[in-house]
């Protein structure tokens, strides 16, 4: 059902395909385990995500030598060796694009930016973060931003 | 990838990426295949156990009654018991799975013992006969009520038992309730776990 999400949750973490693949597996592993623990207080799907997102986030804070050079979405300076300005001229490249800028967020960043672009609301992303809907909101601005720049004004979603 | 998606949209982009499918570990889904049997096992026993020790003990006093009401609701609270260790076997007791049994097998296997125990769970009262025990109980339990009421003293010889009898009730429909939800919920886990794996 989640398997695709969880999928494109898991290259949000890791670009490696082997690591990405154990990743994956973990993530299953821990769904799996921790299944008879859900209480229903939330929607299946946000349960999904902040398991799935706790143990990729645990797997990013492990690999210390990519944890020093994360940052908050507010630091972020847009992708080096890229014109933000220019649009991409194939999906592959515009995923590339959207792929380093994810890779370069801290954990909660990229919780909530893979939240977003899986298409979920602020409420929903705040359950799976622990944030306030309030404050979600501001973040998901930001990266709304950010994505315009970096893809031109015409998206993302361009309010 | 389909070339239609628009180039500027990160949500779409991002959502239509070519993704690869995750099996489930195959030994993952044995242990946990091999720890419900396991569970289901110990449960059977219990039930089992508690079966015939209801049997012989009612079987026993029901050779020491006098009176014939009591000594017929005595013999129907022993064939209660043996009935239960029939239905836990046939119920509760888990089969064998091979052990070359493939990830679908595992997962048929998996799927028909859990709804095979929810079934004997939301039919427990028919399948475990219990109507037949209240019936048994009451034809022990009334006679004597009935002798008693000239001496209310006597009458006290019976609150022991309706006590244990409203503690039983009072507790018997929450678990069975519990239960339910659980193995539902082990279903729903399941059915989970299918769609990741095709």
């Amino acid at each position: 059902m989640y398997g695709p999400s969880l999928d494109r949750l898991a290259r949000a973490y890791e670009l490696d395909p082997d690591a990405r693949r154990d990743l994956l597996q973990e993530i299953h592993l821990q769904l799996w385990r921790s299944f008879a623990h859900f209480d229903q207080r939330c929607s299946l799907r946000t349960w999904v995500y902040r398991v799935a997102h706790n143990v990729a986030a645990r797997h990013t804070i492990r690999q210390r030598r990519i944890r020093s050079r994360l940052v908050a979405i507010e630091h972020l300076d847009l992708l080096s060796g890229s014109d933000p300005g220019e649009l991409a001229v194939s999906q592959n490249q515009a995923l590339e694009r959207v792929s380093m800028l994810i890779q370069r967020l801290n954990p909660l960043d990229r919780q909530i930016i893979v939240s977003y672009l899986e298409g979920m609301d602020a409420a929903s992303i705040a359950g799976i973060t622990g944030l306030s809907p309030a404050n979600v909101a501001m973040k998901v601005h930001r990266i709304k931003n950010v994505l315009r720049r970096l893809f031109g004004e015409g998206g993302p979603h361009a309010e | 990838m389909p070339s239609e998606y628009p180039m500027n949209d990160p949500q779409t982009i991002w959502q239509n990426q070519p993704t690869e499918p995750l099996k489930m570990p195959e030994n993952e889904l044995r242990r946990k295949v091999r720890q419900r049997q396991a569970k289901a096992r110990i449960q059977a026993l219990v039930s089992i156990a508690l079966g015939l020790i209801v049997c012989v003990f009612f079987a026993w006093t029901c050779a020491r009654a006098h009176e014939l009401l009591p000594r017929l609701g005595l013999g129907l609270l022993s064939l209660c018991g043996l009935n239960f260790v029939y239905q836990a076997y046939r119920w509760i007791w888990p089969r064998n799975l091979g052990p070359d049994a493939t990830v679908n097998v595992s997962l048929q296997f998996y799927r028909s013992e859990l709804e095979r125990q929810r079934d004997y769970a939301s039919h427990i009262w028919r399948r475990a006969g219990l109507s037949f025990c209240l019936l048994g109980l009451a034809m022990v339990v009334v006679p004597g009520v009935i002798h008693s009421l000239k001496s209310p003293r006597l009458l006290m010889n019976f609150v022991p038992v309706l006590v244990l009898l409203a503690i039983w009730l009072a507790v018997f429909f929450p678990i069975r309730k519990r239960k339910l939800h659980n193995l539902q919920q082990h279903l729903d886990e399941l059915n989970l776990l299918e769609k990741d794996n095709r």
